[in-house]
């Protein structure tokens, strides 16, 4: 499909440059280690992969959830978002859950999603710890907004950090967001955020060389239980 | 304000066993007839626990728990006022009130707290 | 008194079972005990089945006699029976009597419970409810939150430490992943729920000085069993379990008001009146189900129901003598902490795993070695209503 590039440069907004979130592991309850780094533009193609089994489960809004990220990292892989960024989770290579957000401005950080796609590891409170970290440490914002669309969003977050409610509308149009500040981020900090740094290269390389994804039906299986029997 | 403590714990007239809550008969001696008695002085902590699973009605992050028994040996339930549970140790003296310890209805429902004096 | 023998067990898996109703789950279990039994179309004169949420719950009532209506089993007698978290128990233990008495010849006892369709605030509302209305229910307090006061007086009494209680949720899990029947399939790892500092996030505390990884999970499920006079189980195609002993024994309702609290005396009296009818004793039994709802409690129980002294159960549990080869292999299934605990469903899951164990019908990685004799232990509220079972497998 031939492109009008010079209409592609108008509808295509310039991307703010984002300091890199430096990649981190964490051991999990099963001894597994879980690698969490940011996903380069090119990975989109590949976590669309594992993200579309989970449009289809309608437990725990996971189709709601996936569906929108589906549409995020398919509008920041087609240049249509300025300040989208995506961190990965993964296991011996297999994409485990992502989490994303962006840059409201300098200060104020949106957060959009956080979806797991193994369950029972506590994989999206690392996650969603990592993308806190992120914007707290690396992109040294003051503050992240923050809306849950499931029950159990709501305990993690708005729960276990607190988060503190506001009138301020989120992005994502649902209910108003809640906010976590630099205060809250850094007393939460040593019960909710962990990880080791620098991980080692061949780590990194299993990580990097190419994201692997479980068949769609071991993914459904194992977000929606669902053991047939 | 210091409000008085809301519970009538209840003494065996037949052989002295305190009971809180109330029991139609005496777990001791089968008695019936009680003598109402009201918790009295500081309290002593007996048991505790902090919860992070919080059931419906309460939207706190943790609760504080624990038993204590009173200088008049009525032993009860409460909710502790501390930050954390590092604060608190068995057998500990502890300062009873009278206080709101949950919402119901968008009223206050009072209960029993505990705050440690050490 | 007539012997009475389980002839039918029968479980649906654990879990989380969005797609079935709370009925569904009775029947299907229903039909598994009765069809394992060879009952074919033949009917039962009465059906017990187990359950504490429904009403609350599921908004429903009258349980049982839905359940032989749908089941067709009808005219047969019917009845729900609510006794919290030990209704499985209870409702075998009236079946059992039912039988014995002579006035019933064939029974069905079906536990099940249906707790995932609330969220988990509700959940634990829910499983609050047990406690007492006036002097705990209103400060929050959660059955959890027993246990966590239980423990520390425990440890702090009988030198039980946290290190103990991980050896029971990782030989639990560990034998989780067996049973296809588990909710969780999943095993632990030390370094991960332990060792390492990521397991503030992994594993973190639940009621203090309980961690996550000590409590079970919140589960839908439903377990099923037959049982007949052992005079004509023999004629049926199963090898006959025979229900030998039981006992049961309740205490106060408050943690408070016990002479000691870390004196779980229902439990020790349960177990006694059981081995005492049974004419067996602690040293008998090859394999136990005890009631893990929290770690704590498999030790615990272990110590009551008389495998080990008071203080030497953490120990033992450490030293491996409870996992299967052990000395007495406790929770072969994964217990409550990976089987799950469907409130309702859990005493008569206890029963429908020995029953398997005793007849010898596991597969080998978790079939106690020519198992003759098998303890269940049922602890309800926090050990105000406990029932125990002996079991014999009949040659
Ligand atoms: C500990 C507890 C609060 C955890 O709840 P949670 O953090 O909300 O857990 P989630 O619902 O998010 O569970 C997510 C997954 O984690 C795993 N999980 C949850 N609780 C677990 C537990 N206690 N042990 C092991 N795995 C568990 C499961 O795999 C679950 O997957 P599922 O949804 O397919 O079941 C809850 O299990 C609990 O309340 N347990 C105690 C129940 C109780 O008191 N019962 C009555 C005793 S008498
Ligand atoms: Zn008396």
């Amino acid at each position: 499909m031939a492109m009008d590039m010079e209409l592609e440069m108008v509808l295509r907004p310039p991307q703010l440059p984002m300091p890199p979130y430096p990649p981190k592991m964490v051991t999990l309850a099963n001894g597994k280690v879980m690698v969490i780094r940011q996903a380069v533009r090119e990975d989109v193609p590949a976590i669309l992969k594992s993200v579309h089994p989970c449009l289809f489960i309608e437990r725990d809004y996971y189709d709601v959830v996936s569906a929108r990220v589906y549409g995020e990292l398919l509008a920041w892989y087609r240049y249509r978002v300025k300040s989208e960024y995506c961190l990965l989770g993964q296991v011996d290579g297999y994409l485990v859950g992502l989490v994303n957000g962006r840059l409201e401005n300098e200060k104020v950080g949106m957060s959009y999603h956080t979806l797991a796609i193994d369950r029972g590891l506590r994989i999206g409170s690392h996650l969603f710890a990592a993308k806190m970290e992120y914007h707290m440490e690396y992109l040294n914002q003051d503050q992240v907004l923050v809306v849950a669309e499931s029950p159990i969003g709501f305990r993690r977050w708005m729960v276990e950090y607190p988060l503190i409610e506001t009138r301020i509308p989120h992005e994502l149009g649902g209910g108003d967001s809640w906010v976590l500040t630099r205060e809250t981020y850094f007393n939460a900090k040593p019960r909710l955020v962990v990880g080791d740094r620098p991980v080692p290269q061949e780590l990194m390389d299993e990580a990097m060389l190419d994201i692997k994804f479980a068949d769609d039906d071991t993914i459904r299986e194992r977000i929606a239980g669902l053991k047939g029997r | 304000m210091n409000k008085e403590i809301a519970i009538t714990a209840y003494k065996c007239k037949k052989c002295g066993k305190i009971h809180y809550p109330f029991h139609d008969r005496c777990l001791e001696c089968k008695g019936r007839e009680f003598e109402k008695m009201h918790p009295e002085g500081d309290a002593t902590l007996l048991a505790y626990t902090v919860i992070f699973n919080l059931p419906w009605g309460f939207d706190q992050r943790f609760l504080i728990l624990g038993v204590a028994e009173f200088e008049n040996h009525v032993k009860a339930m409460g909710q502790i006022k501390a930050d954390s549970v590092d604060q608190l140790k068995t057998g500990m003296k502890v300062k009873p009130s009278w206080e709101p310890i949950k919402k119901q209805y968008g009223e206050d429902v009072y209960g029993l707290k505990f705050e440690p004096m050490e | 008194m007539r012997d009475v023998a389980i002839i039918g067990a029968g479980m649906i898996p654990f879990g989380r079972r969005d797609e079935d109703t709370l009925m569904e789950m009775l029947a299907y279990a229903s039909l598994k005990a009765l069809d394992d039994a060879g009952l074919g179309d033949k009917t039962v004169d009465a059906v017990y089945v187990a359950n504490m949420g429904g009403g609350m719950l599921q908004h429903q009532s009258a349980i049982a006699s839905s359940l032989v209506d749908r089941l067709s089993l009808l005219p047969a007698a019917a009845e729900t029976i609510e006794n919290g978290p030990a209704s499985g128990a209870s409702a075998i233990k009236n079946g059992l009597l039912a039988v014995a008495s002579g006035y019933y010849d064939y029974v069905l006892v079906v536990g099940g419970e249906k707790m995932r369709e609330v969220t988990g605030w509700r959940a634990t509302d829910f499983v609050a409810t047990m406690t007492h209305p006036q002097a705990e229910y209103p400060y929050g307090i959660t059955l959890p939150g027993m246990a966590g006061m239980f423990t520390r007086l425990y440890m702090e009494k009988h030198g039980v430490t946290r290190e103990q209680l991980l050896a029971v949720s990782l030989k639990n899990q560990e034998m989780g992943t067996l049973n296809p029947y588990a909710h969780v399939e999943m095993a632990l790892d030390r370094g991960g729920i332990f060792d390492s500092p990521h397991s503030v996030v992994n594993n973190p505390v639940s009621a203090d000085p309980l961690h996550l990884y000590d409590l079970c999970p919140v589960s839908d499920g439903a377990a099923a069993i037959v049982i007949c006079p052992l005079e004509m189980a023999k004629k049926h195609n199963k090898t006959p379990i025979h229900i030998a002993g039981f006992g049961q024994a309740t205490d106060t309702q408050t943690l408070q008001e016990r002479e000691d609290p870390t004196d779980l005396k229902a439990v020790s009296l349960a177990a006694q009146k059981a081995f005492e009818m049974a004419k067996l004793k602690p040293s008998d039994i090859h394999v136990a189900e005890l009631h893990d709802a929290f770690t704590i409690l498999e030790i615990a129980e272990s110590e009551h129901v008389g495998f080990f002294k008071k203080g030497e159960g953490g120990k033992a549990a450490a030293a491996g003598k409870t996992r299967l080869g052990g000395q007495i292999p406790i929770n072969v299934s994964g217990g409550l902490k990976a089987r799950g605990h469907p409130v309702g469903a859990t005493g008569v899951a206890q029963m429908v795993d020995i029953v398997w164990q005793l007849r010898h019908e596991l597969p080998k990685n978790r079939q106690v070695k020519n198992a003759q004799n098998g303890l269940t232990v049922n602890f309800g509220g926090f050990g105000n209503n406990v029932l125990a079972f002996v079991l014999k497998r009949v040659e």
